[in-house]
């Protein structure tokens, strides 16, 4: 009686440790197979998200280029089309990787789109569109979340060589290589005394190739690059390639004039004195500056455009009492607003790209992948105000799943 | 024991079908999920390095060009370090047939061992350059007048006489509109501004047409309007012209400087110049444009002054570039301005001007240096009624950048042939393929 028993028992737990086992097995897989489904729903949003902002202009679709707030959302250049992105509708992304800067006289806050030494596009958050209104107008508000980085393929870099006379290298780079034989086009903006206490400057023009390294070497024998200050604009072409970048000597240390946005549809610029946005300590020297816009032309010559409405040159200084210079710029065109400032015998030059694009600036919009379960990726090449780019994002899943893994599994 | 013995032959036989379910549910690689769309990368490629038509160049040189080179490098410098490429470049040539052939013209490529079997492709057409294709382009549905009255002069138009500029007026602008009359005499014009038509063609309309003055700061006037100039000045035709204006939905076109500054006809002011020497021309100076404006605006006649302004060298819009290539249109993109309009007249005169369309140079401050003025009746719902082309350039005109405003302005499509005729055109296809894809 005993035997069947025991037979009975060992036979019911084997069935059961075994049921459990093969049951945890098939499920194991089946979610394996769920998230693999998953992950490829998020690469497919991944493919349309990037081809919805890219190939749409937003509406209205001149959004970038006016204080409105866009009611859809998209990044597309509509006089063009195809991948060729505005560079203004650029400039009204919320930086996500540059801090905002509180700027006092104006009791605002400004998205700061990082950028190299002397560079600035300080645009108000009150302007721009920020990354939760972007989920909202692209229908994915709680179950999608993205960064999108807008680079340019090109990589410029000037270094300086020798200050006197002065010596640059400029440098060629793509992702995959360095650029050999690019043709490029320089221009070097040379700030330097001018009538009374506003400085004057001057644009040196030129071209050279790079070598088969990338590189090209400029020389400037009658500039003095430790006197006073200079920025070197260079755009580099290649196969139908095109970027830019810049690079700026000051003598004017701690003290500068930062420009910020303050009307994308009027194109008013303020003009503030650095020590009300970051107070360095005393003395308080004022600064004199001179304020011109530049626009690249077809046959990548810089010309300057007449500002109106504003002064052209002025005095800024920092506290109270003491209001910001203003000017107002042509909004229909990418370009570069240039202010040379002095106090002294100390000389800098501020740059303020009216559109992404102008100087070869970086943008990153939306949260951060770090720490996501898993992200996809997806690129595409672009054009911005005729420069080549790569627009990169990256989504995730806000819905999450969890995986219920037997215990021995790793 | 025999329990046992059944239910370990139970686990052998769901172990079994564990096997065989998960040797049949094949589950694609991770790779394949995450990868970038290599179809879309590739495509977009091809369009940037095509931006500026650079592609297109270079497809069409010679083999051993070293252009071939500088896209070699662009490619490299372009892709990820982790996609190879093979950019290949067929000749599409056309049989007697009919039957296209695509030969093989050169291959690039950065990978010895190929792009891989999960590589993906695009393709893209490019034409070449030296190739003219024939364009058809939309008829506007509006009468073009253009001035080229005999008994008239022109002023501010050195170097040129108002006839020759309407005969190359009409040879640029005419293939744009369904119809296009010269008006060869003051007194057709005077026809034309009572409400009779001046051709047989059965397509003209007094109402909408556009009326193209080539006489510069000078216009032409009928005989039978000398005879009706207020006791002050000739601004009473002016007013004339501005209430024509409105009441047909005209579009008045000035070439150069200051509109409507002279009046001109040669048989009634034989003996009368302008102020410098021009006989055959009466000043009327800065009130013929407000009468004009006023008359536009339907305001009782004042020939008060109007004014203009220098902003010096003005440029295109991003528009008028954009439309500068798409006709073919090309005048310098920075001209000087001496004769630029204040904005201040769009609210006094009910005018307004396109964003997008109406404005040929970028404005500087108040000036305005080109663009057209839509008059929008106040009363009862701001419909247009009547327009003014206004170029307030410097002498001597360039009128290609008269055409230049009004084909934005009236934006007609260009219908391009297709890009088919044997040796004109080569595809271009890239392949990209992941480093150590399968």
């Amino acid at each position: 009686m005993a035997g069947p028993t025991i037979d009975h028992i060992m036979s019911a737990t084997i069935f059961i440790a075994a049921l459990l086992i093969f049951i945890s097995l098939f499920s194991y897989n089946l979610q394996t197979a769920i998230l693999y489904q998953r992950n490829r729903q998020v690469a497919m949003k991944a493919n349309d998200l990037i081809d919805g902002i890219l190939l749409n202009p937003g509406y209205p679709t001149n959004w970038g280029q006016s204080n409105v707030t866009p009611t859809s959302f998209g990044l597309q250049n509509h006089d063009v089309g195809g991948y060729v992105l505005s560079p203004f509708s650029l400039m009204r992304l919320r930086s996500s990787s540059g801090q905002p800067v509180y700027y006092p006289k104006t009791g605002k806050w400004y998205s700061n789109v990082t950028m190299g030494t002397g560079g600035y596009l300080l645009v108000p958050l009150g302007s721009v569109v920020n990354y939760t209104d972007a989920l909202k107008l692209l229908g994915i508000n709680g179950s999608y979340g993205f960064q999108l980085t807008i680079t340019p393929i090109l990589s410029v870099s000037i270094t300086e060589l020798r200050a006197n006379p002065l010596r640059l290298q400029i440098a060629v780079n793509g992702p995959g290589s360095p650029l050999g034989n690019a043709f490029l086009k320089y221009n070097l903006v040379y700030a330097n005394p001018g009538e009374g206490q506003y400085p004057s400057f001057k644009i040196y023009s030129g071209s050279a190739r790079t070598d088969a390294a990338g590189v090209a070497i400029l020389d400037f024998p009658t500039i003095d690059g430790s006197q006073y200050a200079y920025a070197m604009i260079a755009n580099a072409y290649l196969g139908g390639l095109s970027g830019v970048g810049y690079s700026e000597h000051i003598s004017a240390i701690n003290r500068h004039v930062i420009p910020f946005v303050q009307s994308f549809e009027e194109g008013i610029i303020l003009l503030a004195h650095s020590y009300d946005v970051h107070y360095f300590g005393p003395p308080v020297p004022a600064l004199h500056y001179n304020a011109t816009f530049l626009v690249l032309s077809a046959d990548f010559e810089f010309h300057t455009v007449q500002l109106g409405n504003g002064t052209v040159t002025g005095k800024v200084n920092y506290g109270e009492g003491y209001p910001y210079g203003q000017v107002q710029i042509p909004t229909s065109d990418p370009g570069i607003l240039v202010v040379t400032y002095r106090y002294g015998n100390n000389y800098g030059i501020s740059l303020l790209p009216w559109g992404i694009g102008s100087l070869g600036v970086s943008l990153t919009f939306g949260d951060s992948p770090a720490g996501k379960d898993w992200v996809s990726t997806d690129v595409r090449q672009v054009v911005v105000a005729e420069m080549s780019y790569q627009a990169r994002i990256a989504v995730w899943s806000l819905e999450g799943f969890q995986l219920w893994r037997p215990v021995w599994s790793w | 024991m025999m329990r046992t013995v059944e239910i370990i032959m139970v686990i052998i036989i769901l172990a079994t079908a564990f096997i065989v379910a998960t040797f049949f549910a094949i589950l694609p690689s991770p790779r394949q999920i995450s990868s970038p769309n290599l179809r879309e990368l590739s495509l977009t490629t091809l369009q940037v390095l095509d931006a500026k038509s650079e592609l297109s160049e270079i497809v069409f040189k010679s083999t051993s060009d070293a252009s071939w080179g500088d896209l070699e490098t662009a490619l490299s410098a372009a892709l990820p370090p982790n996609v190879v490429y093979n950019l290949t470049v067929y000749d599409v040539l056309k049989g007697v047939d009919d039957v296209v052939r695509y030969n093989l013209v050169k291959t690039l490529s950065n990978s010895q061992s190929g792009v891989g079997a999960s590589s993906e492709s695009a393709s893209l057409l490019v034409a070449s350059s030296d190739v003219t294709f024939s364009v058809a382009p939309q008829k506007i549905p509006r009468t073009l007048y253009i001035l080229n009255c005999s008994d008239a002069n022109g002023w501010w138009i050195t170097g040129y006489t108002a006839q020759n500029l309407a005969a190359d007026l009409y040879d640029m602008l005419s293939p744009y509109f369904t119809t296009t009359i010269m008006v060869q005499s003051t007194s057709q014009l005077g026809s034309l501004l009572n409400g009779t038509k001046i051709s047989g063609s059965p397509d003209e309309s007094i109402t909408n047409a556009i009326v193209l003055n080539t006489f510069g700061e000078a216009v032409p006037i009928p005989s039978s309007y000398v005879n009706t100039n207020s006791s002050n000045s000739y601004a009473a035709y002016t007013y004339e012209l501005g209430k024509r204006t409105r009441w047909n939905n005209w579009t008045w076109v000035s070439i150069v400087g200051w509109p409507l500054y002279y009046v001109s006809n040669t048989a009634r002011f034989s003996s009368d110049h302008n102020g410098w020497g021009i006989y055959g021309m009466v000043m009327v100076s800065s009130p013929g444009l407000t009468a004009f404006l006023r008359g536009l605006d339907g305001q009782s006649y004042s020939a008060g002054s109007s004014q203009t302004g220098s902003p010096g060298v003005v440029y295109f819009t991003s528009k008028a570039r954009y439309y500068s290539n798409y006709y073919g249109v090309y005048p310098s993109q920075y001209q000087t301005s001496t004769r630029a309009l204040s904005s201040s007249i769009l609210s006094t005169y009910h005018l307004t001007i396109d964003n997008t369309y109406g404005y040929v140079f970028q404005q500087v401050g108040e000036w305005i240096a080109g663009a057209t003025y839509n008059h929008r009746d106040p009363y009862p719902n701001g419909l247009i009624r009547g327009s003014l082309t206004a170029i307030g350039l410097t002498r001597i005109p360039d009128i290609r950048i008269t055409v230049l405003a009004l084909l934005m302005y009236y934006h007609p499509t260009l219908y391009r042939s297709e890009f088919t005729t044997s040796g004109t055109s080569r595809l271009v296809v890239l392949q990209l393929g992941l480093q150590g894809g399968g």
